[in-house]
């Protein structure tokens, strides 16, 4: 089998338009690989193509180009769904059901049979906190509720592979803390999870690896701690410094950026933010403020997504 | 997996499937609202239609307690009464159900539902078929109801047993059947449960003007002529099967049973053509 829970290769998908012919490449070329047991957070802005690839991972979608792999199996084959677990985004689950009778359903297309469904219903709602509301249509569920019911319904046949679009979303915070620990434990139970989100500080918590579309194709991927490991110092000064020390105290930053009157200099390391200090005080330039940096993953998609790609 | 097991988890979609058609039937009021018409119906049989047999073989009718007029035929009565029953499944009661079923197909392609339905393992042609069998049976249940209703009835008022009546269930399933499938094909295709109302009933209203050849024989354009003998021959036969099914109950001769195999030919063309193009399209 497979080494990797997800393989695309050259995947691409090209919307035509029938009356006036107009193409739009709403993924491109994108080749992925997401290892087993791994969490892996699918970031993007809108419009990225981050929904057009997790379904065409899941064959609702027709790939114009490349192909896309489950545990080594074509993903255009229904068999290849049988590890996924899968929560959509703006999900409608049929409203006539009750909670419990929607887990049945769903679990039943899973292939699962009766007797094991009726056993891990109930287990299910008591995970997600809904054990009272199985008997309760659905109609009468809150956001976040539809929401927790779907990561049920995503977890029924126990998937090694659990794809969830947004699982957060319409989530208060303590729903969400719960989610993220129910997904916490079937990470430790080496569940391969593959998370879609727009919470930037939800897949950096989360995510061990990341890949950041952008128009798309991937504008960047790697492992989240290499990624955010940029770590540095800002010394921000005054704007007005004598003769040529500005000049001199810039040349060994990485980045300058004036503003309000003081400028922030950006040091790789302690040894370079040391010798400008030195040079600084030497001519009798106060220091504004002096700090340690990380680079997030907010600045990472940012400086992704504007352009060029990602210096850490 | 084994072949047995690949049957088995088959199976359990499969139920899976026509039983949430028929709980999302049931919860839109299509199955209660045909099952309510049906009892209805039984319920006129069995109260207010009352026979007194004279003669044996003689009877007289009256409805709401009032006498309908002279003696009649006992058998022909109840061949009568059980045409009527056919004539009304054939029109009324084929355009209630294409009419409760239209949206059955539609709401499942509806964004954010079929996605979820499509990341299962099942196949798109599986999911189709299985919510059209579903479609099929809630109708058909209803319809054997009815039939078998209004059959046991008349038969327990007249002692008269005239099993031919019963061809009504399969008939009305079949040509509900055949319609269907254009209610597939057009859900899937324009995703309209307006259109896919319309389509189906217009060819019920057309189906008795097409098959009269009078009409086409006196058109006066070689083209016409073909033009209408080709819809008569392309589209589903709905008089003839309802007159088939009337000749049936009436022990009269069945002359032909063409109009049954080229209804079905449409059928099914049309229903392979539904599960294709749900294949090829993209949610």
């Amino acid at each position: 089998m497979s080494v990797f829970a997800i393989e695309t290769r050259s995947l691409g998908k090209l919307y035509r338009s029938r009356w006036s012919g107009k193409e739009v490449h709403a993924v491109n070329d994108v080749t992925l690989q997401v290892e087993r047991g791994t969490t892996f957070g699918l970031l993007g802005p809108n419009g990225a193509g981050k929904t057009t690839f997790v379904k065409m991972l899941l064959s609702a979608v027709h790939p114009t180009t490349g192909e896309a792999r489950i545990f080594g199996s074509d993903a255009r084959i229904p068999s290849s769904r049988i590890p996924i677990g899968y929560l959509p985004e703006n999900h409608r689950f049929p409203t006539y059901l009750t909670g419990y009778a929607m887990l049945d359903f769903y679990a039943a297309l899973s292939g699962m049979d009766s007797k094991p469904r009726r056993k891990r219903i109930p287990e299910l709602l008591e995970l997600v906190g809904l054990a009272e509301w199985g008997d309760v249509r659905l109609r009468k569920y809150s956001k976040g509720m539809l929401q927790r019911v779907g990561l049920a319904q995503a977890l029924m046949h126990d998937p090694a592979l659990l794809i969830l679009d947004e699982p957060s979303d319409g989530v208060d915070p303590v729903g969400r803390r719960h989610i993220r620990d129910i997904l916490q434990s079937l990470e430790e139970r080496g569940v391969t999870i593959f998370l879609n989100s727009h919470l930037l500080v939800e897949v950096e918590a989360f995510c061990r690896d990341v890949a950041i579309l952008n128009k798309g194709r991937v504008a960047l991927q790697g492992k989240v701690r290499e990624l955010t490991a940029g770590k540095g110092y800002r010394l921000t000064v005054p704007a007005a410094m004598p003769g040529n020390l500005h000049a001199a105290v810039s040349a060994s930053a990485s980045a300058c950026t004036p503003r309000d009157g003081v400028v922030d200099l950006q040091y790789a390391d302690r040894a370079a933010v040391n010798l400008a200090i030195d040079m600084l005080r030497r001519e009798q330039v106060e220091i504004e403020a002096l700090a340690p940096t990380v680079s997030t993953l907010e600045d990472i998609f940012i400086r992704s997504v504007e352009g060029g790609s990602a210096n850490v | 997996m084994s072949e047995g097991m690949l049957i088995r988890t088959k199976l359990i979609r499969t139920r899976a499937i026509v039983v949430d058609t028929f709980r999302e039937a049931f919860a839109r009021k299509i199955f209660w609202g045909l099952f309510v018409l049906s009892t209805l119906m039984i319920l006129f049989f069995l109260f207010l239609m009352r026979i007194d047999i004279v003669q044996g073989a003689m009877a007289t009718i009256s409805l709401f307690g009032m006498q309908t007029g002279n003696e009649i035929n006992l058998a022909r009565l109840v061949k009568q009464t059980e045409a009527g029953i056919a004539t009304f499944l054939y029109t009324w009661g084929m355009f209630l159900a294409v009419f409760a079923s239209a949206g059955l197909i539609p709401s499942v392609l509806e964004p954010g539902r079929i996605e979820l339905l499509l990341s299962k393992p099942v196949s798109r042609r599986h999911l189709l078929l299985g919510r059209y069998l579903g479609n099929v049976l809630i109708v058909g249940l209803n319809v054997a109801y009815l039939v078998l209703g209004v059959w046991l009835i008349l038969a327990l008022k007249t002692g008269i047993w005239h099993p031919e009546f019963l061809v009504a269930i399969p008939s009305t399933m079949f040509l509900f059947a055949v319609l269907l499938a254009l209610v597939v094909l057009i859900g899937v295709l324009l995703e309209s449960t307006a259109l896919a109302v319309m389509i189906p009933v217009g060819i019920m209203i057309i189906s008795p003007i097409l098959a009269q050849s009078k009409i086409a024989n006196l058109l006066s354009g070689e083209f016409t002529r073909f033009l209408w003998k080709a819809m008569y021959h392309a589209l589903p036969k709905v008089y003839d099967i309802g007159k088939i099914t009337l000749d049936f109950v009436m022990d009269k001769h069945v002359e032909s049973f063409t109009p049954v195999w080229t209804s079905a030919a449409f059928g099914t063309i049309v229903l392979v053509a539904a599960i294709h193009i749900f294949e090829k399209r993209d949610f």
